[in-house]
């Protein structure tokens, strides 16, 4: 037997694949947020670990010059950005769309007390958050891919006064990335096998445990950052070099 | 039923309105009710409708958990009063407010029965199958796996209670969304091999915003259903093959 | 006024009804079902253990078949039936069943192989065949011979009232819900159909049709703790009584099911005792083969309840703040048995007792379960006193039942019934037009009107509430499952004084939309109709039969009892039914009265038992090579509509 329905008038597949799309940008953004904290936190490690990491990031090792190919940061940049709004622009079709329906929802919220739902009014949040702030960091980089490293970076946090954005954008991001990536699991039912219900639990537990995580590795380099930022503030502008890039340059300026 | 609840005296605060009545207003009404050992919520209504106020209305049919009437948020929680023990509550203060997202009939009472006919049509919810009519019944019926009648019958153990609908946000912003109930009846026909739909059908149904789509996983459904019904796992199941149908 | 016409107004969204609709519609009729509530939770949901129908599919009930379905109802019955409805039912029971398989009732089926099933309180290993694998299983249950209760775990009720319901919203049949059916309208002898209201806004409805039933389902709330829904209070069944003309029977036969908790009565499946489990005393003592050693826990359940009720008096039951009980042991089963097969049952233990019934026993104890009293109707359905009027379901009493149903054999009852009274009914709607005087059905809603204006004027009269408790206790204690005669005739007296209090009731809400204490201000009266036809009924019959036990009268007495007994009401303004009496007659009888097979047998025989069955001796001989399908023809040829007339094919042995 064929279709109980009329083919002529199909229901277009548009909402499917907007679903799709919402997911694997979810994912993509939270796989890329999480690799952006590890490098980001490489500072933990040492000024020059982080330099040299940037390094690597920009390719230094293909020209073996000084600057590497900082296009690579721009071109990164203008990527995200597009699976940034992208992500954000489906998300907003799920938005309470009006005073009334946000009312209802912060009642729902108010009588049931329901963990899961206030998860998805947390990534509501955050993600409304993101959108501003986010934007903001993504333009300030990709414009200037090349002032990346321990001292740019404290600088903007310190001098260029974006410590405080980057609070709130590291409280956001790690909350919405390990939300999401639970809501993806449980959304497709990827891992559910055959205790859903005990897979659940162990994807919350999981899911908890990912936001500590970051958000200590994040504080911690926010923390890193904040004391380079400090200590430069005076030198706000300089770039860092490693000793030993530092004596090559001494060396060079002697001759 | 343990003793130390014997001689409390419990607070029901109880949402009064009654849309029939020109001029009533919702308001929150507390009344006082001896414990007794093994008391329900079921119990306690019907003495204070005998004791204290005759016109409260509330909905009972089997007192056993097994109908779906009496469906009611308790303590903000939707779940079947019936069932409900007041020794569950250990303050002694009971809030009852009838279960949003359905026409109020009054009090406690809501319009589930209409809802869940309107889904039943949505999702047109029964057997398709053109063959159906024309089966001998004197014949040997058709064979059915085991395991998978077990697992219709998983899903058809909903009672239509409606507190998956009260539990869920989206439902709630979105008058048009299927909600949990619905989707629980599209994963139970949709695994039976006797109706003859195809997920092309089924896409038909549940395809859009409206539908499986617009399940935004709040899971609400899967926390509040009274009959433990796998809601995250089927309405899972359902996205993935509606996306295949992509 | 406002006025609804059908062809087929069906009152009651419950298995019966909605079948009957089905039917109807299906013949081309327009039907409307009206509903006190939701289809969907009428109290056929609560059914759980199971549907009997003998399709012996399962290995413990090959060899199965109608006539062994037959002779157990009819035994069941204690004789109290109409053998010919029971030839009906027995026939049709496995159609009905492969019918709501075609609909979707996921109905457990048979695995191949080994398996492991208590029996008698010992584990055996029982193999199903291959050739049986994917087909419906069944389950053991009381009084039967085979094990003939097909069942979806123990959530059956609910499943066929499902798919039942799905196919009346398929098929577009209209449910009018929170509607209250409270008189029928009727010129002369003919019924027009009911006045109805509305329980959200008050309003009166007159609907108008050519046939209505009444599948108002059973009247288990008269008493004060029973399995029932709290909806099951027999509004259906009163009305008809009142009409006057249109006779109830056997009000007096009512079911105690053995095994309700303690103290709330809800019930806990038969299933659970068909599947191994064993009643226990306050030692700890399985004492039922003591009593009962051939059918032990699955003997019929007037007789277990019985057998329990003599045991607590023996001092042998459990104390406790609600008085003695006995103990359902289903630890045996397994956890695995339990999770998957007794899960409502699990859940109820859970919520009600906080028990785990893997681990703990449960407290039981018999409690009202089912009336197989009701309407009477013909084999047809159709009332016997009031043209155009039909019931089917638990309301009715066509008599298939008699004095003790078994159980699962209601659901496969209503189902059945359903299918047949369905076909007269769109028989009697083809057959008949509508044309009545509008005045008829202005003079009925203005009569039930004057009746709530008079209600909500009194400004001070008889409480309600009161008056439904005092009668509950009264049944409950005097027309229970052991009766006598001077428990009896002051039950007659009680009640008869309580419903002379009940015609002036005043109530305290005076809202005419909806209003609880109306509701019951309206129902109490005609339930105490009920109680006082049962009460009536069970003084009079001066034997035990059945459900019905007078300890002052413990034979079953064939000689002057064989009788059904049919009560109507003549006069708004009587106090007392009017008792009348109709012999079932022995010489029509397929299986003429003999023993049940429980106890000692003190049955005191009809002259004409011996004569019927020397002359059925003799029939069979005459026909020696006759088929068990001719044989039965010859004995006791029944009436079937043409559809479900065919033989029903089994595994193993064809259309054998
Ligand atoms: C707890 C329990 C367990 C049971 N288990 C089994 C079992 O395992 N096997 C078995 O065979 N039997 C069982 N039975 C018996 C069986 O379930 C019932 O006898 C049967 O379901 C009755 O069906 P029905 O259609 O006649 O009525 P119901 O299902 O009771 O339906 C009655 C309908 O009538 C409507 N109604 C009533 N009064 C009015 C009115 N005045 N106006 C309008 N509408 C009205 C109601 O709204 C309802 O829709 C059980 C019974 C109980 C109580
Ligand atoms: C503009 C900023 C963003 C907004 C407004 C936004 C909003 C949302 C919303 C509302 C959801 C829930 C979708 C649903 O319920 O179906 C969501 C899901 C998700 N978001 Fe974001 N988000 C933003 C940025 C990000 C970023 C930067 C990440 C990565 C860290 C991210 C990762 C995810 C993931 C993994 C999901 C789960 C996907 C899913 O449910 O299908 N989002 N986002
Ligand atoms: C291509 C895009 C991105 C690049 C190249 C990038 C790069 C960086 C760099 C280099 C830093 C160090 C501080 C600095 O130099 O200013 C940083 C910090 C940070 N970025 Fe990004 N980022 C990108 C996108 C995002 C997005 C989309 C978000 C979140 C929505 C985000 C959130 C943060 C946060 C919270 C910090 C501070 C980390 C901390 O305090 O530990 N970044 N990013
Ligand atoms: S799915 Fe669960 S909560 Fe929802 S209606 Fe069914 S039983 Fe109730
Ligand atoms: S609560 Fe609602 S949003 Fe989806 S997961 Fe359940 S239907
Ligand atoms: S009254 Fe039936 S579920 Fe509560």
């Amino acid at each position: 037997m064929k279709n109980f329905f009329d083919a002529a008038d199909k229901k277009s597949r548009k909402p499917a694949r907007l679903d799709l799309i919402q997911s694997l940008s979810g994912l993509v953004l939270a796989l890329f947020m999480w690799t952006h904290l590890l490098l980001v936190s490489s500072i933990l490690l040492g000024k020059k670990a982080m330099y040299t990491l940037t390094g690597i990031m920009e390719g230094k090792f293909l020209t073996g010059g000084d600057h590497g190919f900082p296009i690579i940061v721009t071109i990164i940049g203008i990527g995200i950005f597009s699976i940034f709004i992208l992500h954000a622009g489906i998300a907003l079709r799920k938005f309470p769309i009006s005073w009334r329906q946000h009312k209802i929802l912060r009642d729902q919220m108010k009588t049931m007390k329901h963990g899961d739902t206030n998860l998805w009014y947390t990534q509501f949040l955050t993600g409304f958050i993101m959108f501003f702030l986010g934007s903001v960091h993504i333009y300030i980089l990709t414009t200037h891919p090349a002032e990346i490293g321990p001292y740019a970076s404290a600088d903007r946090f310190v001098s260029d006064w974006l410590w405080p954005l980057y609070f709130i954008l590291l409280f956001a991001v790690e909350l919405h990335a390990t939300i999401g990536m639970y809501r993806l699991a449980v959304k497709w039912g990827i891992f559910d096998g055959k205790n859903p219900r005990a897979t659940r639990k162990r994807l919350k537990m999981a899911k908890n445990t990912l936001t500590v995580f970051f958000l200590v590795i994040g504080l911690a380099s926010f923390a890193a950052y904040m004391k380079i930022g400090l200590e430069h503030r005076d030198r706000a502008g300089e770039r860092y070099h490693p000793p030993s890039e530092q004596a090559e340059l001494s060396r060079g300026e002697h001759q | 039923m343990s003793n130390d609840e014997q001689g409390r005296t419990l607070k029901f605060h109880i949402l009064k309105y009654d849309p029939q009545l020109e001029g009533d207003e919702p308001r929150m009404v507390t009344f006082e009710v001896d414990e007794a050992p093994g008391m329900t919520i079921f119990i306690a209504l019907n003495e204070i409708r005998e004791k204290h106020d005759r016109s409260l209305q509330f909905d009972f049919v089997c007192r056993a958990g097994i109908c779906g009437s009496c469906g009611m948020l308790i303590n903000g929680k939707p779940d079947l009063a019936c069932r409900t023990l007041t020794s569950r509550f250990p303050r002694g203060e009971i809030t009852l407010l009838p279960l949003p997202a359905f026409e109020l009939i009054g009090d406690l009472s809501v319009n589930t029965g209409e809802f869940m006919r309107s889904m039943s049509e949505r999702v047109e919810g029964w057997i398709h199958d053109q063959e159906q009519e024309s089966v001998d019944l004197t014949r040997i019926e058709e064979r059915m796996d085991p395991d998978l009648a077990d697992e219709i019958y998983e899903l058809d153990r909903c009672i239509e209670c409606g507190c998956c609908i009260s539990a869920c946000a989206t439902k709630r912003m979105r008058d048009d969304f299927l909600g949990a109930v619905g989707f629980i009846k599209v994963a139970r026909f949709a695994l039976d091999t006797r109706d003859k739909r195809t997920d092309e059908d089924w896409y038909e149904i549940i395809g859009n915003d409206d539908g499986v789509f617009g399940c935004m996983t709040l899971l609400g459904c899967e926390d509040n259903c009274p009959k433990d019904l796998p809601h995250q796992h089927k309405i899972a199941y359902l996205r993935r093959r509606m996306v295949k149908v992509t | 006024m406002k006025i609804i016409y059908t062809d087929s107004l069906i009152i009651g969204g419950g298995l019966a009804g909605l079948r009957v609709a089905i039917a109807a519609r299906k013949r081309g009729y327009e039907s409307i079902i009206l509903s006190l509530i939701p289809a969907k939770r009428s109290h056929s949901a609560a059914a759980q253990g199971g549907m009997q129908a003998s399709l012996a599919a399962s290995v413990k009930s090959r060899g199965d078949n109608e006539d062994i379905h037959f002779a157990d109802t009819v035994k069941g019955s204690d004789w109290g039936c109409d053998q010919k409805v029971v030839r009906m039912f027995a026939h049709t029971a496995p159609k009905a069943i492969r019918e709501l398989a075609t609909w979707g009732v996921p109905w457990s089926r048979v695995r191949a192989g080994d398996r492991e099933v208590v029996i008698n309180a010992e584990r055996v290993t029982i193999t199903e065949g291959e050739d049986a694998h994917g087909l419906i299983t069944s389950r053991d249950f009381g009084g039967t011979k085979k094990w003939r209760t097909c069942y979806t775990a123990d959530g059956t009720g609910h499943t066929m009232l499902y798919a039942m319901d799905n196919k009346a919203i398929e098929l577009d049949i209209p449910v009018h819900e929170r509607k209250e059916a409270i008189a029928l309208i009727h010129e002369g002898n003919r019924c027009l159909g009911a006045v109805v209201r509305d329980l959200i806004n008050g309003e009166l409805i007159a609907y108008v049709a050519r046939a209505t039933t009444m599948a108002t389902g059973g009247y288990g709330r008269l008493y004060s703790v029973t399995t029932n829904a709290v909806i099951s209070e027999g509004i259906g069944t009163a009305i008809a009584l009142e009409t006057g003309i249109a006779p109830l029977s056997n009000m007096e036969a009512i079911q105690f099911h053995p095994t309700a908790i303690v103290p709330v009565g809800i019930l806990t499946t038969e299933g659970c005792r068909g599947d191994g489990g064993l009643l226990k005393d306050v030692d700890g003592h399985r004492f039922m083969p003591d009593y009962e050693p051939g059918k032990k826990e699955l003997a019929s359940r007037d007789v277990v309840s019985r057998r329990m009720t003599e045991h607590i008096r023996k001092g042998k039951g459990v104390p406790s703040r609600y008085g003695d009980h006995l103990w359902l042991d289903i630890t045996l089963l397994g956890k695995a048995h339990i999770d998957k097969n007794l899960r409502e049952v699990k859940e109820i233990c859970e919520y009600f007792l906080g028990i785990d019934p893997s681990k703990d026993f449960i407290p039981v104890r018999p409690t009202q379960h089912y009336s197989m009293g009701g309407i009477r109707t013909k084999p047809t359905g159709e009332s016997i006193g009031l043209h155009g009027l039909f019931a089917a379901g638990e309301a009715s009493c066509w008599d298939m039942h008699g004095f003790n149903r078994l159980g699962g054999n209601s659901v496969a009852e209503t189902v059945v019934a359903g299918m047949i009274v369905g076909e007269y009914v769109a028989d009697y709607c083809e057959a008949n037009s509508l044309d009545f005087k509008t005045s008829t059905i202005e003079s009925f809603v203005n009569r039930e009107r004057k009746k709530i204006d008079d209600l909500i004027a009194r400004s001070s009269g008889e409480e309600v509430y009161e008056l439904k408790k005092s009668m509950q206790a009264i049944m409950m204690e005097k027309v229970g499952i052991f009766r006598n005669g001077d428990g009896l005739a002051q039950a007659v007296e009680e009640l008869q004084a309580l419903l002379k209090r009940s015609r002036n009731i005043a109530i305290q809400n005076k809202v005419r939309s909806s209003n609880p204490e109306l509701v019951e201000a309206i129902r109490v009266p005609k339930m105490l109709k009920l109680a006082l036809c049962a009460a009536v009924g069970a003084r009079d019959r001066t034997e035990s039969r059945g459900a019905h036990s007078r300890e002052d009268f413990p034979a079953r007495n064939d000689r002057e009892w064989l009788k059904r007994t049919l009560s109507t009401w003549k006069d708004e303004a009587d106090e007392l039914p009017t008792q009348e009496y109709v012999d079932l007659d022995i010489m029509e009888m397929e299986m003429p009265p003999g023993s049940r097979g429980y106890g000692n047998d003190e049955t005191i025989h009809h002259a004409d038992t011996a004569v019927r069955e020397k002359q059925i001796e003799e029939l069979k001989k005459s026909m020696p090579n006759a088929d068990r399908h001719e044989m039965q023809e010859a004995i006791m040829p029944y009436v079937l509509p043409e559809k479900y007339r065919g033989k029903n094919e089994r595994v193993g042995v064809g259309y054998e």
